[in-house]
């Protein structure tokens, strides 16, 4: 459907100054819980009161319109082929799709149709289009698994990096690592980048303490595990606060999402990697591999 | 020994003559005379000039007239097309001129190591996203092929950013797949062949890097050279391609025998990703059948959820593999050499699919 944008305030918004925050989740794996979080994120900042547009950058398989059960009638791709045709008249508003239940609202820029043309989404034309979107107070981005120069454009341009990692797998925990120590090294701040840690609760072989200290930084937040309230959420394709409404996952969602809304803290949470292992275990072996 | 070129039949005949490991039995400049001619000698061994492509009518009468010899092609410079055309004929394999004897037992080892003198089968591993199961898949099927074939099986992992089979393996090769696609210009297969890492008897890794940015230092088509230089060496070679389309995975895929498109269920949206990939896949091949679907984590894993699935994608599903638990275990401790319980409907399913593969069904 396309939309209405009349009902969208312009300008500063009036809700404690926050205005055009980026807000990238990314993972260095899918099926982390990228959009799951990308969504009910951008469900309780719009629950708060505040506009909040959600933009699925995963071009070729993202998942947040199947999702969210929407038909969008435009998407990225117009919006990129109309930018670079008339860049004088462009409106990148007109291409957004608005997600609605019950009194929750927000909006949605749809990754493109066609393969070919996410293979033609131009970085530079996407920079341009967030620009315009400067007016909504929150920019969710929900990014593709992996490094790719639109990825790091957009990790650039965000106040906030949420690094996502479900960490039951050995090669699961190599990428989380080996995707955190490349984004410091590109020179991202340790600050600016949370690291989560989904299903945190589940039975798993790996302990959350001995990723962060393979890590060096601890995670600064810790969704459960509820997978039939993620699945009753997928299959009526509403947010977990209208689905499974008292899942301690919908509370840690708002929780994070209420983070947001506190002044974030300078202080580092970054820890000092143990001295030594006592036990020759897997991870430590691990360690050792990558140069630990 | 067949060689065109005077010079070269010179420095050649030349080498061999003062080897003890060989006997020379007789030079030709021409392929007519030594087919002919050749009978008297009863030769085991045959290096013949294959740069002229005119070779290639004349070496299917070779190998019906001297089935036990080897015979090896000998090239002035790589050509994956001429050794590829070579091993269709049915020679052993091929040899880069100028070599010395020593360079000839070492490329006949290689190719007795390989197996059947045809060309290789190129199995490639696609998924539209991670955390598929498409690198366990890949590992396993290549233990069962290399176990069952008894022929050299070889696993690329050209996920070049967040490659996995090192550490599945529980291995820390010393040559990347980068270090190849760099060097793949200079290399002839026998140089070309200890970049990869023998993981156990008859399977061959070649590594991913460790960090992502060295992906970007790779075009598509150097890895597709070293894909086709690998295909030359091993009998079966299996390359775990990244997710989701990029020049890699595409470039790869074009040349693969099979190409298994692997998608988990879920939240049961990878059921569109699925469509969508064989969509794109059967635009892109033409009337080339080599997309095969396969899900993982299926539950329950029965028949009639397959045929549900297959009307879901409106196409034929190759294989649907259960959740193993057990599984996530063994490979967090690098033991998937070891510890896999062969009676695990997700075994008995990767054997099914080695046996089909190996007898051509696939």
């Amino acid at each position: 459907m396309a939309v209405e944008y009349s009902n969208v305030k312009q300008g500063l918004s009036v809700a404690g100054g926050h205005s055009g925050i980026i807000i990238s989740i990314f993972s260095t794996s899918s099926g982390n819980g990228k959009t799951i979080t990308a969504i009910n994120l951008a469900a309780f900042l719009a629950k708060e009161g505040y506009e909040v547009c959600l933009m699925d950058l995963d071009l070729q398989f993202g998942d947040v319109c199947d999702y969210l059960k929407l038909t969008p009638k435009y998407t990225l791709a117009e919006a990129q082929k109309d930018f670079e045709s008339d860049p004088e008249e462009f409106n990148a508003k007109n291409y957004l799709t608005q997600y609605t239940h019950e009194d929750l609202s927000f909006s949605v820029m749809a990754p493109p149709k066609s393969i070919d043309d996410a293979y033609r989404i131009d970085v530079s034309a996407v920079e341009k289009i967030i620009e315009q979107l400067a007016g909504f107070d929150f920019i969710i981005l929900d990014l593709q698994a992996v490094f790719s120069s639109l990825n790091l454009a957009m990790l650039d341009i965000s106040a906030i990096i949420n690094y996502v990692g479900i960490i039951d797998f050995l090669p699961s925990v190599k990428n989380f690592k080996v995707g955190y120590d490349t984004l410091i090294r590109f020179e991202y701040e340790s600050n600016k980048i949370r690291l989560i840690e989904n299903r945190s609760n589940s039975q798993k072989l790996i302990r959350g303490e001995d990723v962060e200290r393979l890590i060096g930084e601890r995670f600064s937040h810790k969704l459960p595990n509820d997978f039939q309230s993620v699945n009753k959420s997928v299959n009526a394709g509403v947010p977990l606060m209208f689905a499974a409404p008292n899942s301690p996952l919908t509370k840690s969602f708002e929780e994070l999402a209420d983070s947001y809304l506190q002044p974030q803290e300078n202080s580092s949470t970054h820890i000092e990697a143990a001295e030594e292992q006592p036990n020759r275990s897997i991870l430590s072996k691990f360690m050792g591999m990558l140069g630990w | 020994m067949v060689e065109s070129d005077r010079v070269m039949l010179n420095t050649l005949s030349g080498a061999l003559k003062t080897s003890k490991d060989f006997e020379l039995l007789s030079t030709y400049r021409d392929f007519k005379s030594a087919l002919g001619q050749s009978s008297i000698y009863n030769p085991n061994l045959f290096l013949v000039d294959i740069d002229d492509a005119e070779a290639f009518k004349t070496l299917p009468g070779f190998v019906e007239v001297f089935p036990n010899a080897v015979i090896l092609g000998t090239l002035s410079e790589w050509n994956a097309d001429f050794a590829y055309k070579a091993q269709k004929c049915g020679i052993t394999g091929c040899i880069i001129k100028p070599f010395t004897p020593q360079d000839i037992v070492e490329t006949i080892n290689l190719y007795n190591k390989r197996g059947k003198s045809e060309p290789s089968r190129i199995i490639t591993f696609f998924s539209p996203k991670g955390r598929a199961g498409r690198t366990t898949l890949a590992a396993l099927l290549a233990l069962d092929l290399a176990k069952k074939s008894n022929e050299s099986v070889a696993l690329i992992d050209a996920d070049l950013q967040f490659g996995d089979l090192p550490i599945f393996f529980d291995l820390e090769p010393k040559h990347t797949v980068i270090d190849a696609a760099h060097d793949i210009k200079l290399l002839t297969p026998s140089a070309f062949a200890p970049y990869f890492h023998e993981v156990t008897k008859n399977l061959y890794l070649l590594s991913s890097p460790d960090r992502p940015e060295y992906a970007e230092l790779v075009e598509a088509q150097q890895l597709v050279d070293v894909v086709r230089m690998a295909g030359h060496i091993f009998r079966y070679l299996l390359i775990d391609l990244p997710s989701g389309f990029n020049p890699i995975s595409l470039a790869v895929s074009d040349f693969a025998n099979i190409n298994f498109t692997v998608a988990m269920i879920n939240t049961g949206l990878e059921v569109a990703h699925m469509k969508r990939t064989l969509d794109l896949f059967k635009a892109r091949r033409g009337h080339m059948h080599i997309d095969y679907p396969i899900f993982t984590r299926v539950n329950p894993c029965t028949e009639e959820q397959k045929q549900k699935l297959e009307n879901q994608i409106a196409h034929h599903i190759t294989e649907i593999f259960p959740n193993e638990y057990n599984l996530v275990s063994i490979a967090n401790s690098g033991r998937i050499l070891y510890g896999l319980p062969q009676d695990t409907l997700m075994m008995k399913t990767i054997s099914k699919l080695a046996d089909e593969i190996i007898a051509g069904k696939l």
